[in-house]
């Protein structure tokens, strides 16, 4: 190759970008949308993974402090052994710690849910309990003038009006409030509660008297390893050599990297809610893309005839406007990476010191990289398609305006382009999600959702052109419309379709939602759980609470909490659990054992024992659960309850209803199953048409007045602090909708503007020929409400569709459909598109004909 | 306007500039004329003279800066936007030298608007014998684009004539095609203009086809210069 051949090949290997950039000189007018809608989309994308990145840094930087250290081992309902807390001293600094739920009560009478946290002297092994007003943890929990000190929560303080110095009892001990906690390290391992906050010495817990044998109390040891080993490997020996030397402990052993797997699960699981969101965000401004690329290519149809006339090829032509749209998608890539690696900052500085998450913000510039390759996926699946059609553009065209001429379908290698684009866009969102299952259901239904709106275009315009002759010009004129060629119905119904069915399926999301967690509670919800009644008390706390509340219902059983080692002889942390069975096997559970079938379940496989069965213990299984877990009738399952394995075979199943709130368990046990093992009661109490404030007020002053050891847990203030982060999850799909929305609007604004040319063309010509501006106004009007109706009804229709499956499918509850508010918004959404379109044409009506011709 | 009432075009001192600022640029100067009913004028010029301008305000596309303008007995001073746009519909015919046919529409379709428009029941039966009169019975379902620029101008013309206008405007109807294909349309025009009886305005550059109307104006500079 001589030196002008290489100088020419190379020239020519950047043609297309001179003259992509050459055409692109006079600014990117007509492109806004596409690098909006781009740019929006990646930045959803880029922001949700910055954010999580930054959460799992700090998850993993804080680790020992949200442990509490380097590893921690926890046992229910008993305290540890002589041999196991040898075995956790001989590995560095120990410090042990009690959780429970019990009753803070006044002198006055006033009772309230607390968590209660009793620790020792080491507490806290890493970080530090801030206290105001300040003092040392260990002076303000001590024992002084036979009065143990607390510390507790703002909102303890708040709703029994406490001040320091003020005192409570608890269980038997009276306790002096010395502080209010404002910082506490290990808060986010130990999990959501449902009352606040009251620390106490583990001197006090013993004082109250709440320990029992089978009280609900939960028992932390905390191992700090010495400096010498305190690596992962070294925890991870730890772990190893506990398994084999005390394999009966039955504890749950966690190390700081996986500190709160709860919650790191919960954030694995929304993030992946959120990059769906930021997908569908990108899918749906992909139309806007593909709609922009297909208006720029209508422009440029004399400069792509002209270029081939002056000796361009097609494929030429084609890589011009391709590397158009990779510099433009890579710009609104670029935008959208920048602005989403800017979230986790702005939640930092706006929200840092009210979320409890250890936040640590910085540059991702993987996640960045990926909200590009995102947003450049899409501009390519959706652009492709268009561009292919550039390269037949005839150079006739110079001469006439042929539109039949062309084909509508690009060559098959354009086809081939675009399929392997949308393949690789699936692929990646696949590969990177945290549950691939929902990714690929996820994939699947986008691709469903497009395909149909696709066809519900083309049947609309089939419908409009064999629709019989309307006799009212203006009607006539609306559904020709639809039908021509050219017609945005398609791009119309895409867009609008899409935005409905998206606001549809959120709005059927929150509506359930709501009315199950806020709204109404199940007509035979009980009002009230009572935790940790001694065995021995039962009859008379029955009998005593039956007195206070003669008019209600209560149900009592016995519980014990027990922690599944293995089923069917697969040890507990090597089975594979289905999504909604997982939960089962991640702690201790309550467990119940009992003569006959427990209220509100039945038997649908299997026998149940009877009441005097007296043979070798049983186990009957939650339905659903026992599938999940992939367990059937006959195997066996072994439980570790109080430091001891019981293997039960596996008699029946049942089928039973989680959402009346009443006393349900996975696993019920034959009668004799826990013969000797000391276990407290559970009872429910419900009023026949729900308590009232003052009736249930009043049982819980008397009940922590008689029987100081037993908890009780108001059911609608659990709901209440369920529903927080319900209302928090709300907010979050709302907020991460909203900006879908925003692109959607954006597609279908774009959509409306590019056949904003033609409109004004057709109203001028139409004014010329006698039409009135009431009459265009009148026709287009019809035109929008037309196919924004018949958009609207398949929105209604999809998006409630996609709220079942969420609802029922991914949530678990009960779906009862919406209609009113999802017609409401899908009547704003027609309203709003019919706005759009007229706030497009309504300038152009106004105009007088001739300066417009003139330019014509 | 006593005695305004035989002409279908009654134009009085009718000024109108166009732009704005240093760019502005007085088109029509001080314009009187008078069109009698059935008559064929040719507006004859050099371009810029304001021929195609004066066409405007005769057709009430244009509104002047002063003036007035009557046309079949209906002064345009006193009609709005609206108003105007209905009076197109059923009096004026107009035929433009860039067709202007609405892309999106069939030929029939095209057609039948100023007749669906006007409120017409059998407009498309009547826009199908306009098309079969212009020789296009054959091509009632095309669009535009599937048209010749030849066949696009009858269906333009088919289209002034189908409301059976009082007068019909046409702005060098044979500026876009070949002299063979110009000269069917011209026949087409001047056909339509002696079956409908309609007074005919047509703005052209050939003196020759000019000469066919029976009288002739020629401008210059926004003036009348020259009557034959």
């Amino acid at each position: 190759m001589n030196a002008t051949e290489h100088a020419s090949n190379s020239t020519s290997r950047w043609l297309p970008l001179r003259f992509a950039l050459r055409e692109m000189r006079g600014g990117l007018r007509g492109f806004y949308v596409f690098i909006m809608c781009i740019a929006l989309g990646s930045m959803a994308i880029a922001g949700v993974g910055s954010l999580a990145a930054s959460l799992a840094d700090g998850l993993a930087r804080e680790g020992q402090v949200i442990l509490g250290g380097d590893l921690s081992f926890t046992l229910v309902q008993r305290e540890a052994k002589p041999d196991e807390r040898a075995f956790l001293q001989a590995h560095g600094k120990i410090s042990s710690m009690a959780t429970m739920r019990a009753m803070a009560r006044t002198a006055n009478g006033e009772a309230t849910l607390v968590e209660l946290k009793a620790v020792d002297n080491a507490y806290p092994l890493f970080g530090e309990v801030t206290l105001a007003p300040a003092q040392s943890l260990d002076d303000a929990l001590a024992l002084r003038s036979g009065v143990y000190g607390a510390v507790a929560d703002e909102t303890l303080l708040a709703r029994l009006a406490l001040k320091p110095g003020a005192h409570v009892s608890v269980g038997n001990a009276t306790l002096e409030i010395r502080a209010a906690i404002t910082g506490e390290p290990d808060k986010l391992s130990i999990g959501i509660g449902f009352g606040p906050r009251l620390m106490i010495s583990e001197g006090a817990l013993r004082a109250t008297g709440l320990i029992q044998p089978g009280s609900l109390v939960r028992w932390r040891y905390r191992v700090r390893l010495p400096a010498s080993a305190d690596d992962d490997a070294a925890a991870k020996a730890v772990t190893e050599q506990a398994q084999v030397q005390l394999p009966q402990a039955g504890w749950d052993i966690r190390n700081r990297r996986n500190a709160s797997p709860q919650l790191e699960r919960n954030v694995d699981r929304f993030t992946q809610f959120l990059t769906i969101v930021g997908l569908t965000a990108l899918l749906v401004g992909g139309v806007g893309v593909g709609n922009a690329v297909k208006s720029h290519l209508d422009r440029r149809r004399e400069t792509i005839a002209t270029m081939k006339a002056l000796g361009a090829s097609g494929v030429r032509v084609f890589a011009i406007y391709l590397t158009q749209v990779i510099v433009l998608a890579l710009i609104g890539g670029a935008i959208g990476a920048v602005l989403g690696a800017a979230l986790p900052y702005a939640v930092s500085w706006t929200f840092g010191a009210i979320i409890p998450l250890p936040l640590i913000p910085a540059l991702h510039i993987s996640e960045m990289a990926l909200a590009i390759l995102y947003g450049l996926l899409t501009a390519l699946a959706f652009a492709l398609w268009p561009l292919g059609r550039a390269h037949d553009v005839p150079v006739g065209a110079l001469f006439c305006d042929v539109v039949a001429g062309q084909p509508s379908w690009p060559r098959r290698i354009y086809i081939a382009l675009t399929t392997v684009a949308v393949l690789a866009l699936g692929t990646l969102a696949v590969l990177l999600a945290y549950d691939r299952r929902v990714a690929v259901i996820y994939v699947g239904v986008a691709a469903a959702v497009f395909v149909l709106l696709r066809l519900v275009g083309s049947l609309l315009m089939w419908i409009a052109r064999h629709a019989p002759r309307a006799r009212a010009t203006g009607l006539r004129m609306a559904v020709a419309n639809i039908h021509r060629p050219g017609a945005l119905t398609p791009t119309i119904v895409l867009s609008l379709g899409l935005g409905i069915a998206l606001l549809v399926t959120v709005i059927e999301i929150d509506g359930n939602l709501r009315l199950q967690f806020f709204n109404e509670l199940p007509a035979k919800a009980p009002s009230f759980y009572f935790l940790d009644i001694p065995a021995s008390e039962a009859k008379p706390f029955d009998d005593f609470v039956r007195a206070q509340a003669p008019s209600a219902k209560l149900e009592e059983v016995p519980m014990l909490r027990g922690r599944i080692v293995s089923a069917n002889g697969i040890r507990a942390e090597y089975l594979k659990p289905k999504e909604e069975a997982a939960w089962v096997l991640q702690s201790d559970r309550g467990i119940t054992y009992s003569g006959t079938v427990p209220e509100g379940s039945r038997v649908v496989e299997g026998k149940w024992w009877g009441p005097d069965y007296q043979g070798p213990p049983l186990v009957s299984f939650e339905k659903k659960i026992a599938d999940g877990l992939g367990l059937k009738l006959g195997d066996p399952v072994t439980v570790n309850v109080l430091g001891r394995d019981i293997t039960v075979k596996i008699a029946n199943l049942r089928a039973l209803d989680w959402q009346n709130l009443g006393i349900n368990f996975v696993m019920v046990f034959s009668p004799h199953a826990f013969d000797g093992a000391p276990h407290t009661h559970l009872a429910t109490l419900t009023y026949p048409d729900g308590g009232t404030p003052a009736q249930e007020a009043a049982i819980i002053r008397a009940v922590a007045r008689q029987y100081p050891m037993v908890t009780t847990v108001r059911v609608k203030d659990a709901l209440d602090a369920i529903g927080v982060i319900i209302q928090n999850l709300v907010l979050a799909i709302r907020g991460a909708s909203a900006l879908t929305l925003l692109v959607a609007a954006l597609v279908l604004g774009g959509a409306l503007a590019a056949g904003h040319r033609h409109r004004v063309y057709d109203a001028v010509i139409l004014k010329t020929l006698g039409a009135t501006r009431a009459r265009l106004l009148g026709a287009y009007s019809i035109e929008y409400l037309l196919l924004g109706t018949a958009t609207a009804l398949f929105g209604v229709l999809s998006g409630s569709l996609a709220g079942w499956l969420i609802v029922t499918e991914l949530m678990h509850l009960r779906f009862s459909w919406q209609p009113l508010p999802a017609l409401a918004a899908s009547a704003a959404a027609v309203l709003v598109t019919i706005a759009l379109g007229l706030a497009g044409t309504f300038k152009a009506l106004g105009q007088k004909p001739a300066p417009v011709l003139r330019n014509l | 306007m006593a005695g305004v009432e035989p002409d279908t075009i009654f134009i009085s001192n009718v000024n109108l500039s166009l732009g704005t600022g240093p760019a502005r640029v007085h088109i029509l100067k001080d314009i009187s004329l008078r069109v009698a009913s059935g008559e064929a004028i040719g507006l004859i010029g050099p371009s810029g003279s304001g021929k195609s301008t004066l066409l405007m305000v005769m057709a009430g596309l244009e509104r002047p800066d002063s003036g007035e303008v009557v046309v079949n007995g209906t002064p345009f001073n006193a009609l709005d936007e609206d108003a105007l746009a209905r009076f197109r519909g059923r009096q004026v015919g107009i035929v433009f030298q860039s067709f202007h046919l609405i892309p999106t529409m069939t030929a029939l379709e095209n057609v039948a608007v100023p007749l669906e428009l006007a409120g017409i029941a059998d407009a498309q039966e009547r826009a199908k014998a306009e098309l079969e009169g212009v020789g296009l019975a054959d091509r009632l379902h095309h669009y535009p684009a599937q048209l010749s620029g030849g066949e696009q101008q009858r269906v333009a013309v088919a289209r002034a004539l189908a409301p059976n206008p009082a007068i019909l405007v046409a702005d060098e109807p044979t500026g876009n095609l070949d002299e063979d294909t110009g000269k069917q349309i011209v026949d087409l025009l001047f056909a339509g203009h002696e079956k409908h009886g309609a007074t005919l305005v047509l703005v052209t550059h050939d003196a020759s086809l000019a000469q066919r109307c029976g009288r002739v104006l020629r401008l210059r500079s926004g003036h009348v210069v020259d009557e034959a």
